[in-house]
């Protein structure tokens, strides 16, 4: 798994270094960027980790890297660095999906606690992310008629039942249930409707 | 009174013009017409009357003198008898001489007496004495006159004959001796002779008299007067004796009389012509004055109610001052009628009382200036007794002689135009006020966030320090350069909190001589509109001094504002009535103390101690600056302000400020 990255975006220097200074203090692993326009330009297809969004900066906005992260499909937990005045701008923010907000001046523990959260739950999404892209890759695997068989199988019907409605063999059946249980990666139909059946 | 306008009772009235009947005309004509007929009518009836006076005169007249002659010829008649009876005839021609020379004078008309014997020749005659050849014949064709006397023994006349100049005609008067005929005496009358002395002078002057004979013809006249044209009147009688168709005729003549009356009525014609004429003259002049008075009618309404539209008062003073003239805008405008207002001399009802001194010095020397169209602002006062601000233009008043009778002054309530311009005044200071507190909250907002960053940066440092420190191990040179970074946002702090110092010393007050009860209404009244909605009574109690200090009235406004709205939200909990705000200005000596009483809840006295500390509140959303700032200010204009219990309740906050020397 890769280390998860607090990304402080902040114009002011002193602040970045001094939270890059404290994050470190308690392990979290920076990295730093002097404007919005440095940071989006730099992300990549999958950035990992949470950031830190100072609201009022020269150039964008917090609000507007928000804006773009969530327009790029980014699910990066933020927390907002708000100033006197932008409390209700920061709530906005927030109904629309921010992790949190951070009222300067701030209780700087508290704030590296949350950090921390934050990058939990990144890892925490990031893992059902990649669940969910091996369950996609294991059912690219099945042909058609063990697809077919797979979704009689999660309806609970019967070997027989589906021999019958598929106008095969009831051997052939048991065939492609083999094949679908060792494609998908289980060993009884209950694992596989565990898996499958958050999809459908 | 010498009123220089129409008074108002006149122009009232000249709502209805006066119609101008016909009859009026005809009446004056037809009266003058009927008078002259009349006088014509009196003329005619007098002269009617005088013809017949005159006739009946002339006829009296003429009756008299025909009368005269038969008297006269019948008295002759028995004179010549008794000549022939006394036996005269045969006698001496001498003695008939003497008789008859006594006859004459006394015989009107007769010319000759001549004595014929009984068998009819003329034996004498006289006064002219008979030719010896034998005496002519007394008349001519006359013996049948002769013979009939003689037969009949009565005196016979002659039918009239012309004999060398004159009419005459002869009398034949037989006599008798014994029964028998002894003689005929024979008298000779010439008919001019007769008139001449029978008709007497009075009756010659007026008329003309003539003896005609049956035919028409005249034998013999008299008169003095000229016979022009036809006669006036004419009558005749018949004159017998001598008879024989001869009629005694006279004409009249219209005398000088007649001219008169001619020219009377002639006069009297002229002079009812001239009657027509003139009233014919008077009647187009009385039309001329119709229509120019309908003109002047009609000007006059025009006049009239353009003044009553108007919304400008006019009020017109003589040159004592009195009222003599004011339109209804202006009676409107102070609340009085215009009876109530006409005649009133000054000071004038409408002005206030305390304004009097200051409202005759200033008519006094704006009229004494002489210039027109001066424009004076004062204050007057309505009959209810509100102020209202007036602008005055006062121009004298001429009259059409050139003399000046008085002064006619417009006036225009300006207290709308005032109250406009002061909303709009309070209006831009309200815009001023919250733009400057948008600017300061701004500027609190910018200094907040730049305090904020360095503030963060050195949390942030510290607490990384301190959780280094804790988890062991930490080098000292990484610790070292944490804490310098700390030190420089610390020094990055004190700049910010320097600039701002240096900002605020910037904007030093602005001092200027202000009169404090100024400042007070206007802080009263900025307040008012808040206070109407929290239902704040607001009461002011001014110094009637209305001391001048010198100050910024901008921040002394914040003090007060401040305080009102302190007061206010003290009162939040005080019932309705008895939210009330008192602010009293005073001056004792050199200094001036403003006081804000409230009668709200009070003060503990440990709120009491820290009230004028920064960020000290009671008030949930407060900042805790009001009082803070107020004492600031003071503080700059070497004042002091604080707070005390209200006797009635609550709390009353002063603060006092010196005077300029």
């Amino acid at each position: 798994m890769r280390a998860a990255i607090a990304h402080i975006v902040d114009d002011d220097a002193a602040i970045r270094d001094s939270l890059e200074w404290l994050l470190k203090s308690r392990g979290v692993a920076v990295r730093s960027w002097e404007s919005g326009e440095a940071f989006l330009g730099a992300l990549s297809a999958a950035p990992r980790g949470c950031v830190i969004l100072d609201v009022r900066m020269e150039g964008m906005s917090g609000i507007e890297v928000f804006d773009q992260l969530l327009a790029r499909g980014f699910r990066l937990p933020v927390i907002f660095l708000t100033g006197h005045g932008e409390v209700q701008m920061a709530v906005a923010a927030l109904k629309r999906g921010a992790f949190d907000f951070v009222e300067k001046p701030f209780n700087d523990n508290q704030l590296v606690d949350r950090v921390i959260e934050a990058l939990r739950r990144d890892e925490v999404v990031q893992h059902e992310l990649e669940a969910e892209a091996s369950v996609a890759a294991r059912l690219a695997r099945l042909s058609p008629r063990e697809r077919e068989v797979m979704d009689r199988i999660l309806a609970g019907e019967a070997n027989k039942a589906i021999a019958d409605a598929l106008d095969i063999a009831v051997r052939t059946v048991e065939a492609h249930r083999a094949h679908v249980f060792e494609k998908m990666e289980v060993h009884s139909a209950v694992e596989l409707a565990r898996l499958v059946g958050r999809r459908h | 009174m010498n009123s220089p306008l129409p008074s108002s009772p006149l122009a009232s009235r000249a709502a209805r013009p006066i119609e101008t009947r016909d009859w009026q005309w005809y009446a004056p004509r037809a009266a003058v017409g009927l008078f002259v007929v009349a006088l014509i009518g009196l003329l005619w009836v007098l002269h009617r009357q005088e013809v017949e006076e005159n006739r009946a005169a002339v006829i009296r007249d003429i009756l008299w003198v025909e009368q005269s002659m038969r008297f006269s010829l019948d008295r002759d008649v028995e004179q010549l008898r008794q000549l022939g009876e006394e036996g005269l005839a045969g006698r001496d021609a001498a003695h008939l001489e003497v008789a008859v020379k006594h006859l004459l004078p006394n015989s009107p008309g007769l010319l000759e007496v001549v004595l014929l014997d009984e068998r009819g020749v003329p034996t004498a005659s006289a006064p002219v004495p008979m030719r010896p050849n034998g005496g002519a014949w007394p008349g001519l064709d006359s013996e049948s006159d002769y013979r009939l006397a003689t037969v009949t023994g009565k005196a016979v006349y002659s039918a009239p004959t012309r004999s060398m100049e004159e009419e005459q005609f002869a009398v034949f008067v037989p006599y008798y001796r014994r029964g028998v005929l002894a003689g005929t005496v024979a008298g000779v009358y010439g008919l001019n002779a007769m008139l001449a002395n029978l008709v007497p002078w009075w009756l010659a002057e007026k008329h003309r008299v003539t003896i005609r004979d049956s035919a028409g013809n005249l034998l013999a006249a008299k008169s003095n007067v000229e016979a022009r044209g036809a006669p006036e009147l004419t009558h005749q009688v018949v004159l017998d004796p001598p008879g024989h168709g001869l009629l005694l005729h006279v004409e009249s003549y219209g005398s000088e009389s007649r001219l008169l009356r001619y020219s009377l009525t002639a006069t009297i014609v002229v002079l009812a012509c001239i009657l027509l004429w003139s009233l014919r003259q008077v009647r187009r002049h009385v039309q001329r004055r119709l229509v120019t008075e309908q003109e002047l009618r009609a000007e006059h309404a025009f006049r009239k109610s353009m003044e009553d539209s108007l919304d400008t008062g006019m009020r017109a003073v003589d040159m004592k001052g009195a009222i003599v003239y004011v339109n209804p805008a202006f009676c409107r405008m102070v609340g009085y009628t215009e009876s109530e207002l006409i005649g009133h001399g000054p000071p004038q009802e409408y002005w206030p009382p305390e304004e009097r001194e200051h409202i005759e010095e200033v008519l006094r020397a704006a009229r004494a200036d002489g210039s027109s169209g001066k424009e004076i602002e004062l204050k007057l006062m309505r009959r209810d007794g509100e102020r209202f601000d007036a602008l005055v233009y006062d121009s004298p008043l001429i009259d059409a002689d050139g003399r000046q009778t008085g002064w006619m002054g417009s006036l225009l309530d300006i207290t709308e135009r005032k109250r406009a311009r002061e909303r709009v005044r309070q209006q831009e200071q309200k815009l001023a006020a919250t733009a400057r507190l948008v600017t300061m909250g701004e500027m609190a907002s910018a200094i907040a966030h730049e305090l904020n960053q360095p503030l963060s940066a050195i949390a942030s440092y510290v607490t990384g320090c301190l959780n280094v420190l804790q988890a062991g191990g930490a080098s000292p040179a990484e610790l070292r350069s944490a804490l310098e970074k700390t030190a420089q946002q610390a020094q990055r702090a004190g700049r910010i909190i320097r600039r701002v110092h240096e900002f605020v010393r910037k904007s030093e007050p602005v001092r200027t001589g202000v009169h404090i009860n100024a400042v007070v209404q206007e802080a009263v009244s900025f307040a008012e509109a808040e206070a109407r909605t929290r239902r704040v009574k607001i009461q002011s109690q001014l110094s009637p001094d209305d001391p001048e200090l010198k100050a910024d009235p901008l921040l002394l406004q914040e003090v007060l504002l401040n305080l009102l709205r302190n007061g206010m939200d003290a009162m939040a909990a005080t019932p309705a009535e008895e939210r009330e705000l008192k602010v009293i200005t005073e001056r004792a000596g050199q200094t001036v103390t403003v006081t804000v009483r409230d009668r709200g809840c009070g003060l503990s006295p440990e709120v009491q101690a820290q009230l004028f500390d920064p960020f000290f509140t009671t008030k949930p959303e407060g900042m805790g600056m009001g009082l803070h700032i107020c004492r600031s200010i003071m503080e700059v204009h070497r004042g002091r302000v604080w707070a005390e219990q209200n006797p009635g309740g609550g709390t009353a906050f002063s603060f006092c400020l010196p005077m300029i020397s």
